[in-house]
């Protein structure tokens, strides 16, 4: 016995597994995606540990905020908060026979800066979780977190390092880097929220049931299939008109940690 | 009103009356991925524990409004109210944050 045998060993275990978890997903008629993650679902450590985690995070970004909002970029984060309630509510039929929708962070996060995400998300997500029920009170800081917060930052992120690296600042171009920053920010989202189902059988018995190799391929599925796809397009397509008709709108002060102050609010 | 402010307020409106696609595309899908009443795992069932009491439109719908033009109608209803809730907090956020920089202001005075 080698190591090679080993190896090869391990690989068809892992696969009979993963398609044993499947069997169980398909027979039980299991739904994938959400990223709106109810009550019941994660342990009461983990819906801890993210109020721990996005209370200073929500600190910032108030104070981000009251420091660079203007009279030009308040009334643009109100419609895109309404903006990315309202996107939320169109569910895309998935093939496996579960929905999915996309979130529009990316978005918000390219217009006014990742912190003005935050503010933004957390808004809907509250609404959404207190008048709709559609997403836990419990784990609502976890929410928060996934859509809230890296959602933005890795979209904001790779849509910076792609015009960045290609140098040209056209319609196109931001089209595409925002395309791509959206699709890999809900889908890094989808993880997120598919690694805190998936720990909970081992942390928290009683909880989410499925552990992370049934959790992470189904919400992955969803959200590489059809929730990232739409918000690429809807991302990308908003950034091309705005760029082609209305290019002061990409111009308003941004909530970053860093840069000159232009609000007016200070 | 600026111009843009109107056009984006029209798109979002238009957004709101063509909201129930999201529920007539998927009418006979299920619940999304961990939004699950119950589940059955083996010969056990699993339910999430419940803390509060519900909301007051829960699942965006009017309740008992089942059928598949009711719950349009209120789908459409919870998207208008969603939304002017979401836009209203919102501005009150920020006017939190026009007020606390006011406070501010008066007490850097004094000293």
């Amino acid at each position: 016995m080698n190591l090679n045998y080993l190896f090869f060993k391990f690989l068809i275990f892992s696969v009979v597994r993963i398609k044993y978890l499947y069997a169980i997903r398909v027979t039980e008629k299991i739904k994938g995606d959400t990223m709106h993650i109810p009550d019941g679902y994660l342990g009461p450590a983990t819906c801890l540990f993210f109020y721990v985690v996005m209370i200073p995070i929500w600190y910032i970004a108030f104070k981000i905020a009251r420091k660079k909002m203007n009279e030009k970029s308040v009334p643009m984060l109100a419609m895109l908060s309404a903006f990315a309630f309202i996107v939320m509510m169109f569910n895309w039929p998935v093939p496996d026979g579960t929905t999915a929708h996309m979130v529009g962070a990316v978005l918000i996060a390219i217009l006014l800066g990742p912190w003005a995400s935050v503010i933004a998300i957390s808004v809907a997500l509250l609404i959404q979780a207190f008048f709709f029920g559609d997403g836990g009170l419990t784990s609502y800081a976890a929410n928060c977190f996934n859509m809230g917060f890296v959602m933005p930052f890795v979209g904001y992120y790779v849509y910076r390092f792609l015009l960045k690296v290609i140098k040209k600042d056209n319609a196109w171009t931001l089209g595409v880097s925002g395309a791509i920053g959206g699709y890999v920010g809900i889908n890094t989202a989808a993880f997120m929220a598919g690694l805190e189902f998936g720990i909970q059988p081992f942390i928290a018995p009683g909880y989410c049931p499925y552990p992370f190799t049934v959790s992470i391929p189904a919400m992955l599925l969803a959200h590489m299939l059809v929730a990232g796809p739409v918000e690429a397009v809807v991302t990308g397509a908003v950034l091309y008109y705005l760029k082609s008709h209305a290019s002061h709108l990409l111009k308003l002060s941004k909530l970053t940690l860093r840069g000159e102050s232009h609000g007016s609010m200070d | 009103m600026e111009a843009w402010i109107k056009k984006t307020l029209i798109v979002i409106i238009i957004l709101c009356i063509i909201s129930p696609i999201g529920i007539l595309l998927t009418w006979n899908y299920g619940d999304a991925w961990g939004e699950w009443g119950q589940v059955k795992i083996g010969n056990k069932t699993w339910m999430p524990q419940h803390y509060s009491g519900g909301a007051p439109l829960q699942d965006y719908d009017v309740p008992g409004w089942d059928s598949q033009i009711m719950a349009s109608l209120g789908y459409i209803i919870s998207a208008f109210v969603g939304v002017f809730m979401v836009i209203t907090v919102t501005l009150g956020i920020i006017k939190l944050g026009e007020i606390s920089n006011e406070l501010r202001k008066r007490n850097t005075e004094k000293y």
